[in-house]
């Protein structure tokens, strides 16, 4: 059904652990060790410990990856994630500052989210001429500009009960944060869904060739309106997460993001094309990246160095397909000769 | 197969080539690095005697090389404090006015056989700096000074700072009370509302039309010098004839601060003054008043070196007085505080005193939120006399 | 007979449409605000946009082929921060030689894109992703913490400041090159070919991979130019330079009628939709519109314009439909 998707095209083909190994994803992993390595070299600080809790921050970013992964399997993009977090983050604040309870908290949280997730959902598939590049564009002025309006003259809102917030940034045990356990739950749900369910399929299916998923049955629209509520119900998970460490919000909260989460999601090996990579990528390139600036920062490396090496890490992994490409073509050719 | 084991080594080649080529340079960038892993290797028996245990070595093995060199400028500063590290996290990468304060802070903490780690994260953003604080308490350093980028956000991560031993003090941005142990301002925020309306009071020759062009519309330092600006106005009699139609914000962008001062000029004709109470801002509309020969005057916070061209009491430049202080005296002030602080002279309670080098003695006095502050002293005033000597300065 | 379909093309085109917004938009703001529409502003309007007219032609370019350059302000930036840099320490003084380095890196950093986009089969946004913190972070490599502004520009910004012409000059030359490349010479219509069906291209004997190289180098020193101008125009030259406004190039192309699936666009869509950008820039503030919400209605401006081109677009399609049932 699904031509082009996914890097395990046959189903029937054996899967041994050498051949999982010359996947992307098994790159990753030797990627993953080699980085690993790599870092306890540079930074004398590099301990579990500390890894453990520096990773906060970045794995509130995680909890959008997966959502955003879907988007790009789909060929869409959603650059309004950032703003949503910012909206999200700075009603949370409110409803906590009302003096709702936890619960009421969060779910309001959540429900803004998916309002966000939803207008993105109805622009994108009522107008599904236009690229979503520009309609997210669109949002992600409106939303970020909706939490500066709400925020007013002073632009920065805090808790008034940060107790409440508490228990969102605490530690089990008091070494393993809870974010922890929430991504990883939330992304074996998202990892089984993509790549075990019928709805699974079908977002490769369109993402492959959007005119024959079509006439296969699939609804195109439907699908990718729910891709795009879940993206916005999880950039209010990433609000939540990243309110409960900074005790408040503020205009720049969640900026830039979009464009690291999508960074994670192609390192990953999924091609914003559509159509390709799984997710398992996505998040073991997720954790590279989060690793190695954890690291570099350690070693105190200039923040700027640090984008222009994630840059250009970028660059070459999504010119090793092409590369790899170009040497299969040349040896089929010398094969034929 | 053949070939992906081919494509597989090349990515984990490049990328460790890449890497090891960026972390060099990367590392030479940045003057307080610690030192190579085989130097901290040494180091790591000598670093057991040091009082704190917890502390990794790699901030014992260079103060260690150096302290030879710095012991003879250190015995001058009379707090001596070999072996320590001082982190400096500014708000964003690429200002001068914070490369200014790095410099003083470096001078000072070096000058006295200290190690700086300097932190300069990628967006002026709380997010970045929570990033780069949270490096901070994994390095272990001894000491955290921070030019927040807002108030309350930093605070579950300098908390945290502050439960590992770490001494936090703020300069130029606070952090709320409970999040710093003291806060070095760099001028009483009614001083500097005092000093900008004065000028607008004189500029406008007593009464007129002025306008505000801020930063963005959430940078605390900002909104603050702009109440202070309207409740003095309010209080006195004096400012009567002044009339606020404005505040603008150009989001420190020069070029949406040049949209907003044109506009600021065509929307009100009868405009005297313009005050912007930003360095991005200030330059800004100098260049748009110069340029449109326009009799509207400016004043407000800049750094010399970029205003040096607009200041000038002729007809001919558009600012004929502007205010600031020394970013580098103010950094200076949060090193020698920071210095007080983990030799444990202050603890950051009010009434606190500590010698700050030849900048003389300083209290600490009440913060008027809970904490307490260090004031640098009253803004200084940049004419047309004094503009040339200081243009170079910074 | 004749007139008819006249007022049918006229109806049917894009860009008289956008004029027709325009117009509108135009008579809006100056009942608001009487001084909009004066010579001085409109100047100030061209002036202060220029930036973003003249990297609108290059995204114009490269869009027609199916791509997207978001790689643009950091190529800007840098640029910009190293000619800056050049000036400050009086290593190059000449305003002509710093436009033309400037020039050359940003032709160089294209260059880049489009080898790495045609030669390694790159998606275009992800190659430009990694190029965008690249050539950002080079910038602030470059400025090594210093900003280079007032005094130290001094003679370079003569030529961009208030009153000159030389700005319009570099703005008109652009336009007139582009209309003229776009339309008259090979090289356009190889771009429209690719853009419209990159493999027919191919087997009808265009060379894709340099057809595309070519547009993202073209791109680049669009962008090495408007850092140059830029640096001239404000007097001062930021890393942060331009933060995020390649959204802006991208919007005006996407609102003056460039098709972001290549093949389809014009150089007056793009100007129309540049200005279009330019106005609400301008206008927002002279309209009191409150500071706060100014980015809010910016936003809400560019979603409804762009979904009122979708549905008007269905609409001519319907009609041309209907008139081919006949």
């Amino acid at each position: 059904m699904a031509g082009k998707s996914g890097r395990s095209i046959n189903a029937e083909q054996k899967i041994t652990a050498k051949k999982l190994l010359f996947t992307w994803e098994g790159a990753l992993i030797v990627l993953f060790i080699l980085v690993n390595i790599f870092n306890m070299n540079i930074s004398q600080s590099y301990t579990f410990a500390n890894v453990l809790r520096e990773m906060p921050k970045y794995l509130a970013e995680m909890f959008m990856v997966l959502p955003m992964a879907y988007i790009l399997v789909l060929g869409d993009i959603d650059i309004s994630v950032g703003s949503i977090v910012c909206l999200t983050g700075t009603l949370t604040c409110y409803i906590s500052n009302a003096g709702a309870p936890f619960p009421i908290v969060i779910l309001g949280c959540l429900a803004a989210g998916l309002i966000c997730g939803v207008i993105n959902g109805s622009i994108a598939t009522s107008f599904p001429e236009l690229p979503s590049m520009i309609t997210t564009l669109g949002t992600q002025i409106i939303f970020r500009g909706i939490a500066e309006i709400s925020l007013g003259g002073g632009g920065s809102v805090a808790y008034n009960n940060t107790k409440q917030i508490m228990p969102l940034s605490t530690k089990l045990g008091k070494t393993v944060p809870v974010i922890i356990l929430v991504v990883l739950v939330i992304a074996i749900i998202f990892t089984v869904v993509l790549q075990l369910t019928t709805f699974g399929r079908s977002l490769y299916a369109i993402g492959s060739n959007k005119t024959s998923a079509f006439y296969a049955g699939v609804d195109v629209q439907k699908c990718r309106f729910i891709a795009y509520v879940l993206m916005g119900l999880m950039a209010s998970m990433c609000g939540l997460f990243l309110t409960a460490y900074t005790y408040g919000a503020n205009t720049t909260t969640g900026q830039g993001f979009e464009m690291e989460v999508i960074a994670m999601c192609v390192f990953g090996g999924i091609a914003s094309t559509g159509g390709k990579g799984t997710l398992i990528g996505g998040i073991i390139a997720g954790l590279i990246i989060t690793l190695l600036r954890i690291a570099l920062g350690q070693a105190n490396v200039n923040s700027q160095m640090i984008l222009v090496i994630v840059g250009a890490l970028l660059i070459i992994a999504v010119l090793i397909p092409g590369i790899k490409g170009k040497i299969d073509e040349m040896k089929k050719l010398r094969a034929a000769a | 197969m053949k070939r992906k084991v081919v494509s597989i080594l090349l990515t984990a080649a490049m990328a460790a080539t890449l890497l090891a080529g960026c972390g060099g340079s990367g590392a030479a960038t940045e003057e307080a690095a610690p030192a190579a892993a085989p130097a901290a290797e040494e180091a790591a028996p000598a670093a057991e005697e040091a009082p704190k245990a917890e502390e990794a070595p790699a901030e014992e093995a260079a103060p260690a090389e150096e302290a030879g060199a710095e012991a003879a400028e250190a015995a001058t500063g009379g707090s001596d404090v070999s072996g320590k590290t001082f982190a400096i996290v500014v708000k964003s990468a690429g200002n001068p006015y914070f490369k200014k304060a790095i410099e003083g802070f470096t001078e000072v903490i070096e000058g006295n056989g200290g190690t700086v780690v300097v932190k300069e994260p990628s967006a002026a953003t709380v997010d970045a700096q929570i990033t780069e604080i949270q490096s901070l308490i994994s390095q272990g350093v001894d000491s955290i000074s921070v030019a927040a980028n807002d108030e309350n956000a930093l605070q579950a991560t300098l908390q945290e700072a502050m439960d590992a031993g770490i001494k936090v003090n703020c300069f130029d941005s606070k952090v709320n009370a409970d999040s710093r142990m003291t806060f070095c301002n760099q001028a009483g925020i009614t001083e500097v509302g005092q000093a900008l309306i004065d000028a607008v009071l004189d500029l406008s020759g007593g009464e007129g039309q002025y306008a505000i062009l801020s930063a963005t519309s959430q940078a605390t330092n900002q909104n603050s010098w702009i109440e202070a600006m309207k409740s003095i106005q309010e209080s006195d009699s004096k400012y009567a004839g002044l009339e606020l139609v404005e505040v603008a914000y150009g989001d420190d962008e020069p070029q949406k601060s040049t949209d907003q001062a044109q506009a600021l000029l065509s929307k009100y004709p009868d405009l005297k003054v313009i005050c912007a109470p930003t360095t991005v801002g200030i330059a800004a509309a100098a260049k748009v008043l110069q340029d449109q020969k326009s009799s509207v005057k400016l004043t407000g916070l800049g750094l010399p070196s970029e205003m040096a061209e607009y200041i000038g009491a002729d007809d001919a430049h558009s600012c004929p007085y502007m205010f600031l202080w020394n970013p580098s005296d103010l950094a200076k002030l949060a090193a020698y505080s920071s210095i007080a602080l983990v030799n444990g002279e202050i603890t950051g309670a009010v009434g606190d005193k500590f010698t700050a080098g030849d900048m003389g003695e300083y209290t600490l006095t009440d913060g008027g939120d809970g904490g307490s502050e260090i004031i640098l002293g009253p803004p200084f005033q940049f004419n047309p006399d004094n503009i040339a000597d200081w243009k170079d300065v910074y | 007979m004749e007139n008819k379909s006249l007022w049918k093309k006229i109806t049917g085109s894009r860009e008289a449409l956008l004029l027709a917004i325009l117009v509108v938009m135009g008579i809006f703001i100056t009942i608001l605000n009487p001084t909009f529409f004066s010579p001085v502003n409109i100047g100030q309007i061209f002036r202060n946009n220029a930036l973003t007219m003249i990297m609108a032609l290059g995204m114009l370019c490269v869009m027609l082929t199916a791509g997207i350059d978001i790689s643009i302000t950091s190529t800007l930036a840098f640029a910009g921060m190293t000619i800056g840099m050049l000036t400050k320490y009086n290593i190059v003084n000449s305003t002509l030689a710093l436009f033309l380095i400037a020039m050359v890196m940003g032709c160089f950093c294209g260059a880049m894109n489009g080898l790495i986009i045609a030669k390694g089969k790159v998606a275009p946004i992800i190659c430009t992703m990694g190029f965008m913190y690249i050539w950002r972070g080079m910038a602030y490599v470059v400025g090594n913490s210093q900003f280079a502004s007032g005094e130290d520009v001094r003679e370079f910004a003569e030529f961009g400041k208030d009153g000159t012409i030389g700005p319009y000059i570099i703005l008109i030359v652009c336009y007139a090159l582009f209309f003229w490349m776009l339309k008259w010479t090979k090289f356009g219509r190889k771009i429209y070919a690719v853009g419209s069906n990159a493999e027919a291209a191919r087997i009808s004997g265009i060379n894709v991979d340099n057809t595309l190289i070519s547009v993202y180098t073209i791109m680049g020193t669009l962008a090495g130019l408007a850092g140059a101008l830029s640096v001239s125009i404000y007097a001062s030259a930021q890393p942060n330079m331009q933060y995020g406004r390649e959204m802006d190039v991208i919007a005006a192309c996407v609102i003056g009628g460039v098709s972001m699936s290549g093949g389809r666009g014009s150089v007056a869509g793009t100007f129309l939709g540049a200005l279009i950008i330019s106005i609400i820039a301008k206008a927002l503030p002279l309209v009191n519109v409150p500071s706060i919400a100014q980015n809010t209605v910016k936003g809400v401006i560019i979603l409804v314009v762009v979904i009122f081109n979708v549905i008007t677009q269905r609409m001519v399609d319907r009609q041309n439909l209907e008139r081919r049932e006949m």
